[in-house]
């Protein structure tokens, strides 16, 4: 093979060669739509969430004094443990394959690799939760109304538990980015989602704080159902909870920014 | 041009680089050389920004790579062919890359098929041979058209049609003005290919010397000698001062007296010679006299002489 192609055809050289954060955000994004592995992920948070709406709605299997959003949205919280995967995959498969290098070769402004990851892992999550909640509340609205349930207040709590996932999929990133391996930053991750709810009554008067501040309680709060009393998710307001989870994550991000700045990859 | 000034790296208490400093030059291939654990992959990590030095700096055409608005314009860097994600097609690996640097489309159908691999295009990466990785890697190098190409060990697990690929490739780079600094274990493949040499050990400089000179000034000037008779040729030799050793085949290896000497001492006493040829030394064997040296010059710090020529680079 001769060497004169390379040389002959010059590659034009456009104003646009630089490789800022629009160029980081578009190469993940190419990055994300072609593997199937992570479409699948996201796939299978929409699944849980809408999958379950069914089964609850086919056979009722709801408390009786459980409202028909919080029944419809059931599997909501398995679906964020399956989103959480999807955030920490962002990162830490560029680790497993060792395409971390030729990622922060390609744009060596690292906190703009991580922008632009946690902008896509938000979008991604944001766009495919809140159609996913939204569609599992008409099945659950259709296939339970007239059965004696409240009905609970639907807007503007689905947009709330929509934005969960991103929430939880931001951390989930930054997480992977501080453990920088799969299996170890999905196992923190299933943790945060779940350890609040399970321990937090332990801790007396922390317990509001603690058991609120998973993405796990500020979901089952938004979703109005009896699951959330008070003594197992906390007695922080719905909102206040996703606020609380929302700085948490902005916390594990700087923290995360703060040292993948610095090390060595 | 690449130039590292007092690079240093310390892992713990460990110095994997110290003081290295060096320049390449444009236009020509330098290969850089040294022994497993030598320093050669975190070099080339500095250079990169991956890793932050302990102490001095690189640059790349005067600036630090992490201060390039689009690097893959400037610098093209090989360093791990298997880093490609298993699950992903050569081209999308290669478009995400592009896209990276706002790099046109068209591009990474062109270097698809310089690399030989536009009819595996559409395949995904987990099915390539060790070949094929090795020419993807290449391929995401030379993505950008860059000045500058960093490669490490781009002929491994390449076979002979693909490492002449390569050879004639980093060639005809150089030749157009580009700067190719490549790393090797292949001896053989970097005299072949290399104009320029760049050894180090022990993460510090231990030569920076073209190619030709390297092997000449490290070299043992040697004469291969068969003869039937060389119980008597060998006391005849031995006498005027010449040192012999045993060489392949039945064959010795006389140090000392060039050729002309020793064929016409044979002719003088009637013996017959099979065999009497000078004998170059080759880049391996001018490494391992320069290594050696270099063990001498600084006892208590021992250098491991001994260079893979198998396995991998760690």
């Amino acid at each position: 093979m001769s060497t004169h192609q390379l040389a002959n055809p010059p590659l034009t050289r456009a104003r646009n060669q630089r490789a800022g954060f629009t160029q980081a955000l578009h190469s993940e994004w190419t990055k994300l739509r072609s593997l199937r592995s992570a479409l699948w992920t996201l796939a299978a948070m929409a699944g849980c969430i809408l999958g379950i709406a069914v089964f609850v709605g086919a056979t009722r299997s709801l408390q009786p004094d459980d409202t028909i959003l919080g029944g419809s949205l059931t599997g909501a919280g398995a679906g964020l443990l399956v989103g959480a995967s999807f955030g920490v995959l962002m990162m830490t498969r560029e680790y497993a394959a060792g395409t971390i290098r030729t990622t922060l070769t390609a744009c060596p402004r690292r906190l703009t690799v991580l922008a632009a990851k946690a902008t896509l892992t938000a979008v991604a999550m944001f766009v495919v939760a809140l159609p996913a909640c939204v569609l599992a509340h008409q099945i659950g609205t259709v296939t339970l109304s007239g059965h004696g349930y409240a009905p609970g207040a639907p807007w503007p709590a689905l947009l709330g538990i929509a934005a969960c996932y991103p929430v939880t999929g931001l951390l989930g990133l930054a997480v992977g980015t501080l453990l920088r391996h799969s299996a170890g930053a999905i196992t923190t991750m299933t943790a945060a989602v779940l350890a609040p709810s399970l321990f937090g009554p332990l801790l007396g008067d922390w317990r509001q704080w603690v058991a609120g501040a998973s993405p796990l309680a500020a979901l089952q709060k938004l979703s109005q159902t009896s699951d959330a009393a008070p003594d197992v998710v906390g007695s922080l307001s719905a909102w206040s909870s996703l606020g609380l989870v929302c700085g948490y994550a902005a916390v594990a991000l700087a923290a995360a920014a703060a040292l993948l700045q610095s090390r060595d990859v | 041009m690449i130039q590292a000034n007092q690079l240093t790296k310390r892992y713990g208490t460990n110095l994997a680089v110290e003081q290295l400093s060096f320049q390449v030059q444009p236009g020509r291939v330098t290969g850089f050389l040294g022994p497993n654990g030598a320093g050669k992959s975190t070099t080339m990590r500095l250079v990169l920004g991956l890793d932050a030095p302990s102490g001095g700096n690189a640059t790349l055409n005067g600036r630090a790579y992490r201060e390039l608005p689009a690097p893959l314009c400037e610098v093209g860097a090989l360093l791990d062919t298997r880093a490609v994600h298993g699950g992903q097609t050569a081209h999308h690996h290669l478009l995400g890359l592009a896209h990276s640097n706002g790099i046109p489309r068209r591009r990474v159908h062109q270097v698809l098929e310089l690399a030989g691999l536009a009819q595996v295009a559409d395949r995904r990466v987990r099915g390539f041979s060790l070949g094929m990785g090795q020419r993807l890697g290449i391929a995401s190098a030379l993505l950008g058209d860059p000045g500058i190409l960093i490669l490490d060990e781009p002929v491994n697990g390449l076979d002979t049609d693909g490492i002449r690929w390569i050879r004639d490739l980093l060639r005809g780079l150089a030749g157009e003005g580009r700067t190719v600094f490549v790393s090797s274990h292949l001896m053989s493949e970097l005299e072949l290919t290399a104009d320029h040499l760049i050894v180090i050990g022990q993460g510090r400089l231990l030569a920076d010397t073209p190619m030709r000179e390297f092997i000449e000034r490290n070299s043992q000037a040697a004469t291969v000698v068969r003869s039937p008779q060389w119980g008597r040729l060998r006391r005849l030799l031995e006498g005027r001062g010449a040192r012999v050793q045993p060489g392949p085949q039945g064959s010795w290896q006389v140090s000392g007296p060039d050729a002309a000497t020793i064929g016409a001492i044979a002719a003088t006493h009637q013996i017959q010679l099979h065999e009497l040829a000078p004998r170059i030394s080759s880049l391996e064997e001018a490494y391992l006299r320069m290594t050696d040296r270099t063990v001498d010059h600084r006892a208590g710090r021992r250098l491991d002489p001994h260079l893979d020529v198998t396995g991998e680079e760690g």
